[in-house]
């Protein structure tokens, strides 16, 4: 009992954390996805004015848009946390504090990020209204569109362990911004965010799929779609893959404290 | 006999780090070849602390003496040697250990900056599992003995240094920790503040009788809180003793300060045996004076002179402190000629 007051209070302080610059937080968050989505829509829009072109891979133009409004959901539900701080933290001994408290540091990140997912959902939620009565995008099912959210939120966890991960990689390395950013552009090709996977070859998708990066983006948006006919065993390499990053991190987490200096104290 | 709540055998930490030429060529060239430099930043230190003292930790920057606090809480890993820290070994971080314990740094805020303190302190009431009785008892006491309690409710990036540095205190001190160690607690504070974070400190103590160790740059931090001193020069213990021996270590004159109300002439052979320092008047002297010889030279100065003011120095250890500071050789030659356990009033 006492160790959930502690997780739920620290929660709610991190929700006043994320809140307390409410405009910059909008801009960070929404921005970005937004101004993609509309570079995307563009450019979707005009190769499908081409009178030839009705359908690309299985995709109409209308289930195209769709794909994109809902890689962008999926990317604000499912990869919105970004561990950037975390890095900064180690390198500038801001832990410090979480190795004194009675409440690990792993434990204090872990519940800000969960704070981080009901504030995205409730963005993800009101974006969704937004885009079905603009007519953009069709709505599935109730079931569907829960079924969707669940797994977003599941694959938002395996997102979670593996920005920790990057994260942790500043005991050692002074700047590791330029990890994240590879780790970006590998994910938004790789996992189906710029353009569906049918459109890479199939052997490269086989390939593919025993890596992580389709279930990050790629299912959920299926999901969503309701079109994933796999979500069990979509979920069941969700989960290997949050037990193979939460043993990685385990580890380097104990490696790398011997490392840490407590700088600037 | 009280127990023993630090005990430091043989603590060594060593710091790696490499050498770095400026500039973007420098940054290539680091990234294939780097000459890497191991310093210890503490060495062989041995250290027995009884329950209930409070310690002060004095030396100057870069000495070791922040490196020492955190290896006490556990932040940074010992290199070599055994440390034990109510019996607990703080870089295990076991949680028992981590509520009993509390660190307050001057330079490093352990606030929230957005939220108001009252709110970092309900978090840590849950942290640290304090019953709502016993939390609201201690917020009561405590915001009242510092004089914040209308500023419980203020964002902490709105309050100024002196009272966020109360409101850290008592975000330390919510969970009634056993040993406290503080960090400068007073650094960059005004007079008023300073001797106020002193004076709670003191009470604090004296009420919960918990072990403080403390460091500060303040030797009137120094003075008002603590009876024994440890020194620390270069990672190295090189003195551990009592405050007034302390004061002593470099002799037992008293310096003494006159003002004339006119210029004296200072080649006189009375102020050269005391070694005099004068002003540039030549109406201030500085003098270096025998326990034993104090009343009848101050008699005579003052029979002889036209003295208007004369004072004994208020803080010695400020003076010795600075001394050993310009000249950390007098340390060794000291610890050459007395022994170390001469110096050490503790081994």
């Amino acid at each position: 009992m006492g160790h959930a007051l502690k997780w739920w209070q620290t929660i709610k302080i991190s929700w006043s954390n994320h809140t307390a610059y409410r405009m910059n937080f909008f801009l960070q968050v929404i921005g970005p996805a937004l101004v993609f989505f509309f570079v995307k829509y563009n450019l979707w829009s005009s190769i499908y004015s081409d009178e030839s072109v009705e359908i690309i891979k299985g995709y109409t133009l209308s289930q195209m848009i769709d794909y994109h409004v809902w890689a962008m959901i999926v990317g604000l539900l499912a990869k919105g946390h970004s561990a950037l701080n975390l890095s900064e933290d180690i390198r500038l001994g801001r832990i410090s504090n979480f190795l004194i408290y009675p409440f690990n540091f792993w434990e204090f990140h872990t519940a800000s990020f969960l704070s981080f997912q009901i504030l995205q959902t409730i963005i993800v939620s009101i974006s969704i209204c937004i885009f079905w009565s603009l007519g953009i995008l069709s709505i599935p099912s109730a079931s569907i569109l829960m079924s969707g959210f669940l797994y977003c939120l599941f694959v938002s966890c395996f997102w979670y362990t593996l920005q920790y991960l990057t994260g942790l990689v500043g005991f050692w390395l002074e700047e590791t911004w330029i990890l994240r950013v590879i780790l970006e552009i590998l994910t938004a090709f790789l996992s189906g965010a710029i353009i569906p996977l049918e459109l890479y070859p199939k052997w490269f998708v086989s390939i593919l799929e025993w890596t992580p990066f389709p279930y990050l983006t790629y299912f959920p948006i299926k999901t969503f779609m309701g079109q994933n006919s796999e979500l069990i065993a979509s979920y069941s390499v969700v989960t290997i893959w949050i037990i193979i990053f939460c043993f990685i991190n385990h580890i380097i987490w104990k490696r790398g404290i011997k490392l840490y200096t407590g700088a600037g104290m | 006999m009280k127990k023993t709540v630090i005990y430091s055998q043989k603590l060594e930490k060593k710091f790696t780090s490499y050498k770095k030429e400026p500039g973007l060529l420098g940054s290539l060239k680091s990234l294939f070849v780097r000459n890497y430099i191991t310093k210890k930043a503490v060495k062989d230190f041995n250290l027995d602390i009884k329950q209930g003292e409070i310690i002060g930790l004095l030396g100057p920057n870069g000495a070791g003496k922040t490196t020492l606090m955190k290896m006490f809480t556990g932040i940074v890993v010992p290199s070599e040697g055994t440390l034990k820290i109510l019996g607990y070994t703080p870089s295990e971080r076991d949680r028992l250990f981590r509520k009993k314990i509390a660190l307050v740094m001057g330079q490093k805020s352990q606030l929230w900056w957005d939220i108001p303190a009252m709110d970092s302190f309900l978090l840590l009431q849950r942290f640290y599992e304090i019953e709502e009785s016993q939390f609201q008892k201690r917020i009561k006491t405590m915001s009242e003995l510092l004089d914040v309690d209308d500023l419980l409710h203020i964002h902490v990036r709105k309050l100024s240094l002196g009272e966020r540095m109360k409101m850290e205190l008592m975000a330390s001190l919510i969970h009634s920790p056993e040993i406290i160690f503080l960090d400068e607690p007073t650094i960059g504070l005004d007079l008023i503040s300073q001797e106020n974070i002193r004076n709670f400190i003191k009470e604090y103590h004296q009420k919960n009788k918990c072990t403080i160790i403390v460091t500060s740059h303040y030797m009137a931090d120094v003075q008002a809180l603590c009876e024994r001193l440890v020194l620390i020069f270069d990672g190295e213990k090189t003195f551990d003793g009592p405050l007034s021996k302390f004061e002593t270590i470099l002799g037992k004159e008293k310096n003494v300060t006159f003002n004339f109300s006119s210029p004296q002439d200072p080649t006189l052979d009375l102020w050269s045996s005391f070694e005099a320092q004068w002003d540039s008047h030549k109406i201030q002297v500085d003098l270096r004076i025998p326990e034993d010889k104090l009343r009848s030279v101050a008699l005579n100065i003052i029979k002889d002179f036209p003295v208007t003011e004369f004072n004994t120095e208020k803080m010695p250890i400020e003076r010795v402190m600075k001394t050993l500071m310009k000249n950390p050789q007098i340390v060794k030659q000291l610890n050459g000629n007395n022994g170390p356990h001469e110096l050490n009033g503790r081994n």
